[in-house]
């Protein structure tokens, strides 16, 4: 009966969405979601489990996989990438940290990524709330860092980004398809 | 093709004259399953993406894509981070959302709110900054708060955190809306209107820059 409830109510909603003069946006097909560094940090953050303080926050559109070939043909080799869809990435930092040896003071940036088999170009930009890399601009760049890419065993359907622990900080995994990158970050 | 359509919408009219009898069974809500969420381990690191999931919005509208099409060079004004939950066939006001009851306006984390500049909420003076705006609804008007306790998940607010309210009426809408949705309604280059809508109601925050 739900099943059929569902479909006579998106069934309905088809055909009223005619008459409709305005309608409000739609959800996005690549939806954007959001990781933090400690891990679940609003969770903790209300259960008062938190035991350091937030690092890190990334905001990017999740795209999907849907049976094509991603890496050389939906996002092309040497260029530059919004790493997402929709809305370039954006990466804040609560503190100041370092990549790639260089320091990144506490702020907001755009993480964009130039993509290959092999190894990945890391960019962090200072222009912030714009749509993909389409008015990229090198000269806003706080740095550029190369990161090993390296294959999965599972083939990851929605492009995922999370933080790990590592012995010298926290690393941004960037994993889609069947290729994943460790950004190190350095607290 | 006529003949199909109308072979479609017959059952769909005859389902849905039976259907209230239903509507009150089942109310294993998305907003209600988080309220004992653990921090488990993932099976996956690579997880789904979220079912009430998030979106942004921009004042100017669709700000990103102004600037990428070189249509504004001046900063934004405003921005809103908030997940997106879904009717599902649930009564929303006096339902799942409880009248007279915090609610984070949205799923998931706190709906977000950054004022790029100062601002003027609903008559009352906003410093420029970053906070969380969660509402209190009753069936005629809404009061939103605002807060300062940011980067927190959404089922619990720090009422110590309060910074200001605004009580604003709210309006009925001819269709309900199955997506949560927060837009601006624009009123001038620095003014504007967040709506909120849900359901079959809607709710007007002006805000001007």
């Amino acid at each position: 009966m739900r099943k059929t409830s569902i479909l006579v109510c998106l069934l309905i909603s088809f055909f009223f969405s005619f008459s409709q003069t305005t309608r409000p946006p739609e959800v996005d097909k690549s939806p954007m979601d959001v990781s933090y560094y400690p891990n679940n940090y609003p969770i903790l953050k209300i259960q008062n489990k938190a035991t350091e303080p937030l690092v890190v926050r990334i905001l990017y559109s999740r795209p999907q996989k849907q049976g094509r070939k991603v890496f050389g043909e939906l996002v092309e080799f040497g260029k530059v990438w919004r790493l997402g869809a929709n809305e370039a990435t954006e990466i804040e930092f609560y503190k100041d940290v370092k990549i790639g040896g260089k320091k990144v003071p506490k702020g907001r940036y755009t993480l964009y990524g130039i993509v290959s088999e092999n190894v990945w170009t890391m960019i962090i930009n200072k222009d912030t709330d714009t749509w993909g890399a389409f008015k990229y601009d090198s000269k806003k760049d706080v740095l550029r860092t190369d990161v090993p890419a390296q294959k999965t065993d599972e083939v990851v359907e929605s492009m995922s980004m999370f933080f790990e622990k590592t012995a010298n900080g926290i690393s941004l995994i960037i994993a889609w398809e069947q290729l994943k990158v460790a950004l190190p970050i350095t607290l | 093709m006529k003949k199909i359509l109308l072979a479609a919408l017959l059952p769909v009219l005859f389902f849905s004259c039976t259907e209230p009898e239903n509507k009150t069974a089942g109310n294993d809500t998305p907003a209600k399953a988080d309220a004992t969420v653990k921090v488990l381990p993932p099976v996956s690191n690579y997880t789904n993406p979220d079912r009430s999931p998030m979106d942004i919005v921009y004042f100017p509208t669709d700000y990103p894509l102004l600037k990428m099409t070189g249509k504004t060079t001046t900063p934004p004004l405003m921005r809103v981070i908030y997940s997106r939950p879904q009717k599902q066939g649930r009564q929303i006001f006096g339902g799942l959302v409880q009248y007279n009851m915090p609610w984070r306006l949205g799923a998931n984390e706190s709906t977000e709110i950054e004022l790029f500049s100062a601002a003027t909420v609903a008559g009352k003076p906003v410093k420029p900054g970053r906070y969380i705006l969660y509402c209190i609804p009753q069936e005629t008007k809404w009061t939103f708060v605002l807060n300062s306790n940011l980067y927190s998940w959404g089922l619990e607010q720090n009422r110590q955190k309060d910074l200001m309210q605004f009580e604003v009426p709210v309006e009925k809408t001819n269709l309900a809306i199955e997506y949560f949705t927060i837009a601006c309604e624009k009123k001038s280059e620095k003014s504007t209107a967040l709506v909120f809508l849900w359901d079959d109601v809607k709710a007007k925050l002006p805000v001007s820059f």
